[in-house]
């Protein structure tokens, strides 16, 4: 880490961004159970304002996570469909470079899935591609958006997918990929996946087309351990394998660039029509909470919590509606909050 | 879509002429057991069929031969198998450049669950609609400096506003209740917000029918999860292509569904699996694709009493599970899946 993170008398300042929709309820359920277990973290809280046209509010809250190095983050809504407004959540990725994006799928075995025994590790390219939001309107009605793909950001997340596989003893990297049509930029996407695993002969390496990969997924989803690809595939593997394990409630997604990194729900979802009614599955925030409880080195905390998670989602299946069960969102976390050096 | 507005050739005699590319790979085979399934089903139309294996033409690029050309001009209706693009500099998928040829701009799949094809999933009966001429596929791309590559996608105004209209103009004709627009317009808001805007704009036209617009990773999330939740989807290339194959995949594959290309001018129906070299030439392919994309042809033929008859036939067989081909489980070879097909036609 080139740039220290915040840490004042052992405990670590964290920006928190709720976001909209059940962002809020979750961050506070979060801060329930931190304050529970005595969490060393203390964190600042920046809300930003969908409706707004320009972009002070998130310009806050990047600086607020360049000095902290960590953040939680929720979904952020951009409400405006003016075209010159950009999306918050890519600016604020994009400003931070937080090239890599992972998603680990794992099956709970509390939650009933057509699929069991799932163990997928999705490495996204998180800040180019088709999320470059480059367009232009040529003429009338017909306009050009452009995806930018660059080999040095091709070459970073290749390189941090494969250290990943080797770090983790996965056995075999996938790269996901349209370059039979898109022949240049996903070309090189592919090219720079395939000279890096060369780099690596003790991993595996193959590809496929995001068609197929789909389909795949759905029917045989067994045969992938770790998976690469561009922005938009992210989106879409990623969505795939969150509904095959239970859906958008459950798992959590780690943002990483060089100096920062940011936690958030896997499936990037608002949940806008399920806010405020204590029915928001808070599994997949306080996920992501207990891997930033990891990344800061709290390793005795983030225990704890995973340890109380597991027991309450895989044993006493105290369960929101969303994966089959009849709890309350804050009955969960009382649950949770119950089993806390329990098992 | 009514025939009369493709324009298909027909004769005194009431017997019509349809293009046939048989394709490579398991192509031919699967044709032969289709023209065999309609003969028996006494289906009223003649095969011309060409090879549309890429020439060289007179500027030295590669493209369809003039021959197959003007037989889909001339017919405005065909029936395709899988075709093999070779792989290297210069080549443009065959696919594609039939479809930009014969300004094939709807791509249709239906996918719905078939009895006797076990799946995870049960009650699956969703159409994808997929704009099939530009976005992701415009085919424009460069590298600006050094390592950095732009591909473009193109949306424009005039292909959304008829992919648009294909979608509820289908939705009605085929009395389904919802047409969903699956779209990224958070992020390319002013590509995906031209089509969605399209999109919109039709639904007022088609009061009857439900509209809703959602996120594709949200529409992947949500299939996955829970298929019963969609009914007709209409969206860009790039997505059509993903969300139709993964929708195949959830009734069992796409050695099962069939596919329809449809034009201003014409219609071209295929299977939209692979070429399979692997088992090519031993008679253990699956024709059910192909066939049902057949069926979907005899459809927008208005052919609809051999359309029933033979996808009957089909389904009635799949269903018995006695005689299936390799991949569905079965140890039967491609004719002999044919004859029983055959057999129950009546
Ligand atoms: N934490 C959660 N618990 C339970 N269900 C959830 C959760 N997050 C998302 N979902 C569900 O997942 C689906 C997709 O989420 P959502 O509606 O937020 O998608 P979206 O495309 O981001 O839409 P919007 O921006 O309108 O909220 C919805 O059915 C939603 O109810
Ligand atoms: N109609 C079919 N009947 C039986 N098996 C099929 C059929 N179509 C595809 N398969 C099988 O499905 C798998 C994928 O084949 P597919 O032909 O789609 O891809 P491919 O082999 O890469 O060919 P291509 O390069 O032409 O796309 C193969 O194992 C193939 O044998
Ligand atoms: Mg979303
Ligand atoms: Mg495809």
């Amino acid at each position: 880490q080139l740039i220290p993170k915040a840490h004042y008398g052992g405990r670590h300042a964290v920006t928190m961004l709720p976001g909209g929709g059940i962002g809020p309820e979750c961050m506070g359920y979060v801060r329930d159970i931190f304050r529970y277990i005595g969490a060393p973290v203390d964190f600042e809280v920046v809300d930003i304002d969908p409706t707004m046209d320009n972009d002070d509010d998130v310009q806050y809250a990047i600086t607020t996570i360049k000095r902290n190095g960590v953040g939680l983050k929720g979904n952020i809504e951009t409400k405006s469909e003016a075209a010159y407004v950009t999306s918050r959540n890519v600016a604020l990725r994009n400003e931070l470079d937080m090239y890599a994006y992972v998603l680990h799928c794992k099956s709970f075995i509390g939650v009933p899935t057509r699929h069991k025994d799932i163990d997928i590790h999705i490495i996204r390219q998180n800040t180019e591609g088709e999320y470059a939001m480059l367009e232009h309107e040529s003429v009338r009605g017909v306009v050009e958006s452009m995806k930018v793909v660059t080999a040095s950001n091709s070459e970073r997340v290749a390189r941090f997918a494969f250290e990943f596989a080797k770090k983790n003893g996965r056995k075999k990297v996938t790269t996901v990929h349209k370059a039979n049509i898109m022949k240049l930029s996903d070309g090189l996407f592919l090219e720079t996946s395939r000279r890096m695993a060369e780099e690596y002969p003790e991993i595996e390496h193959n590809d496929m087309i995001i068609d197929n990969c789909c389909m795949q997924l759905v029917a045989k989803p067994h045969q992938f351990d770790v998976m690469l690809m561009t922005n938009l595939y992210g989106s879409i593997v990623s969505n795939v394998v969150c509904g095959l394990l239970g859906g958008a409630g459950l798992l959590s997604g780690r943002n990483y660039g060089d100096h920062y990194a940011v936690f958030e729900p896997g499936t990037r979802n608002t949940g806008t029509a399920i806010a405020g009614k204590n029915i928001a599955n808070p599994i997949a925030m306080i996920n992501a909470s207990i891997d930033m409880l990891e990344h800061l080195g709290h390793h005795f905390h983030a225990g704890l919590l995973r340890r109380a998670v597991n027991k309450t989602v895989n044993i006493d299946r105290v369960l929101t509606p969303d994966v089959g069960g009849s709890n309350s969102s804050s009955e969960v976390v009382d649950s949770i909050i119950g089993n806390i050096g329990k098992s | 879509v009514p025939a009369s507005r493709a324009g298909v050739a027909q004769y005194s005699t009431g017997v019509r002429k349809v293009t046939l590319i048989p394709g490579h790979g398991i192509g031919p085979e699967i044709t032969v057991a289709v023209q065999k399934i309609f003969e028996a089903a006494k289906v009223p139309i003649e095969w011309d069929e060409v090879d549309v294996t890429a020439v060289r033409g007179p500027d030295g690029k590669f493209g369809i031969p003039q021959r197959a050309i003007d037989s889909v001009n001339e017919n405005k209706i065909g029936l395709k198998g899988p075709l093999m693009t070779p792989v290297g500099k210069g080549y443009r998928s065959l696919n594609l450049a039939l479809r930009k040829e014969f300004d094939l701009y709807a791509n249709v799949r239906p996918c719905k669950s078939l009895d006797g094809i076990k799946t995870l999933y049960d009650n699956v009966d969703v159409v994808t609609i997929r704009e099939n001429t530009e976005g992701e596929y415009s085919g424009i791309e460069h590298e600006i400096v050094d390592g950095v590559v732009q591909s473009i996608k193109l949306i424009t105004e005039e292909a959304s506003k008829r992919v648009a209209e294909f979608a509820f103009q289908f939705a009605k004709d085929n009395k389904r209740k919802k047409v969903t627009a699956v779209h990224k317009a958070n992020i390319m808001r002013m590509s995906d917000g031209l089509f969605l805007r399209c999109c919109r704009e039709m639904a007022t036209k088609y009061p009857d029918i439900k509209f809703e617009e959602r996120y594709l990773d949200t529409v992947c999330l949500n299939m996955v999860q829970d298929p019963s939740k969609f009914d007709v989807l209409v969206m860009p290339n790039l997505y059509g292509d993903i969300m139709s194959d993964m929708c195949s995949g959830l009734v069992g594959g796409l050695g099962l569904t069939p596919s329809g290309n449809i034009g201003k001018n014409g219609a071209l129906f295929e299977s939209v699996h692979g070429t399979a070299p692997a088992i090519a030439g031993q008679d253990k392919a699956n024709p059910t694709a192909l066939l049902l994309s057949g069926v979907m042809m005899l459809r927008y033929m208005r052919l609809l009493e051999q359309a029933d008859k033979i996808e009957n036939a089909c389904f009635t067989v799949l269903k018995e599970g006695r005689v299936l081909t390799e991949d569905l489980g079965g140890n039967s070879t491609c004719s002999a899946f044919t004859q029983e097909i055959i057999k129950n036609l009546d």
